[in-house]
């Protein structure tokens, strides 16, 4: 399954990623609980003025107090009568049902003690006449009276059964305005959270860029620079944790080559003395293939130094034309009498070690023409890589054997012999120094039969 | 020098002294062996030596201290032998002034071949190292890196050279704007004396002047001189 593009793949980019959309939620929460929070404010501010006009209503109602009309109490009660009809019967609410009303309605009866039986609540709007300032504003002014609609809440409560009491208050309604509100204040939320998030992640990730690239240069060349350490605690530690273990590894990898050198020379002292011995073999044919055989064991020891060095060279990279270096190599094997030919190629400059290049190119060639008769080398272009390729005429390598032809001590079969000789270090000794130039070896039975192989370097 | 020239062998390896010295002696050689180097030291100041074979790794003094201290005292020549094969030994061992350096396992063939190609050198008066040292020579905008065995042009690219090639071309770097007949180039790069109808130098000229030459049609740097040989034209610096 391919990852979602949007998804970073960097740690400072996820984090930074994740805590958008942590207080994004946070943020939509919260402004989901404002929004209802208000909306109990908005329905408690419209219901409140029709509920205390029944409220004083009721306390005044004319049966309540059959026996006494106290003047002044008569005053109170005029007022509050006002606006309120009295009935006997359920009245006829115009408009919308506003059952939410009701229900708020019923609440604050009860927090205030008044038992009601039933309760109904409608909102619809009429036409409010002009007010008299904005009568002489449209006059000065030519423009036509804006519609003045108002909103108007009608209440009826059943206060005993029967006896019904409705009353009407005008009620405003606010457009919401939160929008823009949430957007800002998420931005500056933004703002305070993930710029020092930012800087942050930018003192992490730095470190642990230096000590990503220094391992990968460790990995390839096995040289490496030490990683400064800087940055927060956790990383430092990392950094003298990854330069200590880059330490010991070189300390040992030295160590190798140390132990590699003494070896080859303690195993090439004796040979050197066979091989001046053999010169005192009377039969002359003898001592050719005595002779022969020391060169070989001599050469199988520096395949194995060079396949245990690999990765180790003291060798310097530097820019290379590729196709000098193959005529240069195919020369040397023309001048020993090898049949091997190079076939006209452009100019291929690539950053190599060329002497590791001409020891892969060579054991190609040799191979070549142990195993395939004669050697075809030629260099090609092909999609911002180079190709030195060696084509033999043999029979190729069955394409099952093909990956395995790379591993070492690895030859084909029926060429366990001493006359084709080598101890399978060949390939792999080619492939070691391939991966360590960033390239590739590979094996293909070309179509008009023999094997071709190739060494593909980038340009 | 005597009929029979005089050689001096340090090696600390019995093995190898013992059946070497014999093999040299049979070749027509004087031979003394010692097997280490403040022996050597005895035996040049009271010897007529004429050549000396040095091992590079010995216990004590080592081949290169040696070597140094004969090139400082005395123009015996000297050919290296090591069992290591790294590129540095080499050139180390050049710088401290060898004449030649030969790899552990040998042919004893090619180390008599090669003693000769000294002796000759020598009797013929010619200059004293033929061998790669290192150095890098500059000319005409190209770099010949000995160390590499590569030609290295003026965008910084190493062209390498095929060891005939190579040879060809130290020879012209190091003797720049002389008159150079096919058999000196012969005898200075392969270490042998042409025959009538040898083309090998030419080929080798040809493939050299594909290289370096701007135009190979019309030569500018490896010129021909008629009747006489090849010549580079061009200011050689040594770097």
């Amino acid at each position: 399954m391919k990852q979602l593009r949007l998804w970073p793949q960097s740690l400072v980019g996820q984090i930074i990623v994740l805590v958008a959309i942590a207080l994004f939620v946070a943020q939509a929460i919260n402004f989901g609980l404002l929004l209802r929070e208000r909306n109990r404010v908005e329905l408690t501010s419209q219901t409140a003025p029709v509920v205390y006009r029944v409220i004083n209503a009721l306390d005044v109602r004319p049966d309540r107090w059959p026996g006494r009309d106290n003047r002044e109490q008569g005053e109170d009660r005029d007022r509050d009568r006002r606006n309120v009809d009295f009935a006997t019967t359920r009245p006829t609410l115009t408009g919308k049902p506003r059952p939410d009303v009701e229900a708020r309605a019923a609440a604050m009866f009860e927090d205030i003690g008044l038992t009601v039986h039933a309760i109904a609540a409608a909102e619809d709007s009429r036409i409010m006449p002009l007010r008299r300032w904005e009568q002489i504003r449209s006059r000065a002014t030519g423009e036509a009276p804006r519609d003045h609609r108002v909103g108007r809440l009608t209440l009826a409560v059943e206060y005993e059964p029967g006896k019904w009491l409705s009353t009407e208050a005008r009620i405003g309604s606010r457009p919401p305005r939160f929008g823009g509100w949430l957007v800002a204040q998420t931005l500056i939320l933004y703002v305070i959270v993930l710029i020092p998030l930012l800087w942050m992640g930018r003192r992490f990730a730095r470190p642990l860029k230096q000590l990503t690239g220094s391992a990968r240069q460790f990995a390839r060349t096995g040289l490496a620079d030490p990683v400064e350490e800087s940055g927060p605690g956790d990383v430092r530690q990392l950094t003298t944790a990854f330069n200590a273990m880059r330490a010991r590894i070189i300390a040992m990898l030295d160590e190798k080559d140390r132990m590699l050198g003494a070896i080859g020379h303690d195993l090439r002292t004796p040979l050197a003395s066979l091989r001046v011995r053999t010169e005192s073999v009377e039969d002359e044919g003898e001592r050719a293939r005595m002779s022969q055989t020391i060169e070989e064991m001599n050469r199988m020891l520096d395949d194995i130094l060079s396949l245990a060095r690999a990765g180790r060279s003291s060798e310097t990279a530097q820019k290379v034309d590729l196709t000098s270096l193959a005529d240069a190599v195919v020369e040397d094997f023309i001048e020993l009498g090898s049949p091997v030919d190079m076939i006209d190629s452009d100019r291929a400059v690539a950053f190599v070690r060329a002497q590791q290049i001409r020891r892969a190119l060579r054991n190609l060639i040799e191979n070549a023409i142990v195993y395939g008769d004669r050697a075809h080398v030629s260099v090609q272009h092909q999609d911002g890589a180079i190709r030195i390729i060696v084509a033999d005429e043999g029979p190729g390598i069955a394409e099952d054997k093909m990956g395995e032809m790379m591993e070492p001590f690895t030859r084909l079969e029926g060429s366990r012999n001493r006359e084709t000789g080598g101890a399978g270090l060949g390939l792999a000794l080619v492939r070691a120094i391939m991966a360590e130039h960033g390239g590739s070896l590979q094996l293909a039975n070309r179509p008009g039969g023999g094997l071709e192989a190739s060494l593909v370097l980038p340009a | 020098m005597s009929e029979r020239p005089h050689l001096l062998l340090v090696d600390d390896e019995r093995s190898i002294r013992e059946p070497l010295a014999q093999y040299l002696s049979r070749n027509g050689f004087r031979v003394t062996a010692v097997e280490n180097a403040a022996e050597a030291r005895l035996r040049l100041a009271a010897n007529a030596i004429d050549l000396v074979i040095l091992d590079i790794m010995m216990p004590g003094e080592d081949g290169l201290s040696l070597c140094r201290h004969i090139r400082e005292t005395s123009e015996i020549p000297v050919i290296l032998l090591t069992a290591r094969s790294e590129e540095t030994d080499r050139i180390v061992g050049l710088e401290m002034g060898a004449d030649d350096y030969v790899l552990k396992p040998f042919s004893p063939r090619e180390l008599v071949a090669r003693i000769k190609v000294i002796f000759r050198r020598v009797a013929t008066g010619g200059q004293r190292v033929t061998a790669p040292d290192g150095a890098t020579y500059a000319f005409a905008g190209w770099l010949l890196k000995t160390q590499e065995r590569t030609l290295v042009d003026a965008e910084g690219v190493s062209l390498p050279l095929s060891t005939a090639e190579y040879n060809l071309m130290m020879a012209f770097a190091t003797r720049p704007n002389q008159v150079l007949s096919r058999d000196q180039l012969l005898d200075i790069t392969q270490g042998r004396e042409a025959n009538a109808f040898d083309r090998a130098i030419d080929n080798q000229i040809s493939r050299l002047r594909k290289k370096i030459e701007p135009d190979a049609k019309n030569p500018t740097l490896i010129k021909t001189v008629w009747g006489g040989g090849y010549t580079l034209s061009a200011e050689v610096r040594k770097l």
